[in-house]
């Protein structure tokens, strides 16, 4: 081998050592997947609950149980103009931008609220949710993780949830929504759900493990100013959930979501 | 008094529907108006996240309209007794629906009669005391 073809070969090794070093930095090790035997066998205090089983939040006081709307807010200038064509919609016995009328997902934290039920399995690492309302799926990861790097992380409308223990309650907080097609209510207070929603949950199991109340803190700088408080309640039911899917034709039969009473 | 009752029964009635939110929102269908329909089934479907009736309906100028009539999903409707056999494309029926505040053949479900004369609603009967 020349003496020029042995500096090229050493160029090209130290070329590829530093790229090699830049991707190990800018990409962190995954976290072990929360399925994992190995994360599952971990050794972790016991769970002061166990949520696993089939809840359906509580319907007494009518549609309020399930809206999210707060009390009184102030809302961002591009929030309000929403929120003002909703009320004029309203008023005029119209409904503005259904979204999960139009099969979009119903997202966080409207989710946790509709007509059918949620099953919840925990595990030591994580809590899987299954909504009964288009089989949406939720994950509450248990395990220590920190949440993902933002450039990496795909956002999604019931968005990443990281949970722990403070005493008897669960704390999860979640954030990371895709900003888009995805409201805080449904066919009411129209208040737009952005990609800096951030919602922090302080989970109780209540009533001898018949009841779970969630307090939410709120925040969302692109709509509204402060933090939106509300606490929910979830009754444990003894129902199975079933598969519910939003097929290519549901709304060729279901047509009062292409009413002329529907404002896109 | 009986009329009262009746009242708040229907009251009851309507509150609990419209507390239920689905698929879409039911802010579009008018709950102070009801639509008495006579027609013949041409379609049902026993479906999630909704079940519907397809009812065609004789209208004023001799034609028929297809009126989309929406209802709850069948897990609701199984205690209200309702099965999958219960009506079948061709039956003819009676349905009362709160219709969308349009003029369009579209009702959320609120009643039927069965061609045997017995009334379904959405509702699981109520405890008799």
């Amino acid at each position: 081998m020349t003496a020029s073809a042995k500096l090229l070969l050493m160029a090209l090794s130290l070329a590829l050592g530093t790229t090699s070093a830049a991707l190990a930095q800018a990409v962190a090790p995954a976290p072990l997947g929360a399925l994992s035997p190995e994360n599952l066998s971990k050794q972790r205090p016991k769970a002061p609950f166990d949520l696993t089983g089939t809840w359906l939040h509580d319907n007494k006081d009518g549609p309020n149980s399930w809206r999210f709307i707060p009390p009184t807010f102030k809302l961002t200038p591009q929030a309000q103009e929403q929120y003002d064509l909703g009320q004029k919609a309203t008023k005029e016995g119209k409904v503005y931008r259904d979204d999960i009328g139009q099969c979009w997902p119903a997202g966080m934290p409207l989710i946790m609220t509709r007509v059918w039920p949620i099953a919840m399995v925990q595990l030591p690492t994580a809590i899987y949710m299954t909504s009964a309302f288009m089989n949406s799926l939720r994950i509450i990861y248990l395990d220590g993780r920190q949440h993902s790097n933002p450039d990496i992380v795909v956002p999604s409308f019931n968005g990443e949830s990281i949970g722990h223990w403070e005493g008897n309650t669960l704390v999860v907080d979640t954030k990371y929504f895709p900003g888009h097609h995805h409201w805080m209510d449904q066919g009411g207070a129209s208040i737009p759900a952005s990609d800096q929603l951030h919602i922090v949950e302080r989970i109780r199991m209540i009533n001898s493990g018949k009841v779970l109340e969630i307090e939410y803190t709120m925040t969302d700088p692109k709509s509204w100013e402060g933090d939106w408080k509300m606490t929910k309640r979830w009754n444990r039911v003894d129902d199975d959930i079933t598969e519910v899917e939003c097929w290519p034709d549901l709304n060729d039969h279901i047509r009062s979501t292409s009413s002329s009473s529907q404002i896109r | 008094m009986k009329k009262i009752i009746h009242s708040i029964i229907g009251l009851s009635i309507v509150f609990m529907t419209v507390s239920l939110a689905g698929h879409h929102s039911p802010a579009v269908f008018d709950r102070t108006k009801e639509v008495k329909l006579v027609g013949s089934v041409k379609e049902f479907r026993w479906s999630n996240p909704h079940s519907f009736i397809e009812l065609d309906v004789r209208n004023e100028k001799g034609g028929t309209d297809t009126w989309a009539v929406e209802m709850d999903p069948p897990t609701y409707l199984v205690k209200a007794g309702w099965t999958a056999r219960t009506i079948k494309a061709g039956d003819m029926v009676t349905i009362v629906v709160n219709p969308v505040r349009t003029s369009e053949p579209i009702g959320k479900f609120v009643s039927i009669t069965l061609p045997g004369g017995k009334v379904l609603t959405e509702k699981p009967p109520s405890p008799t005391p």
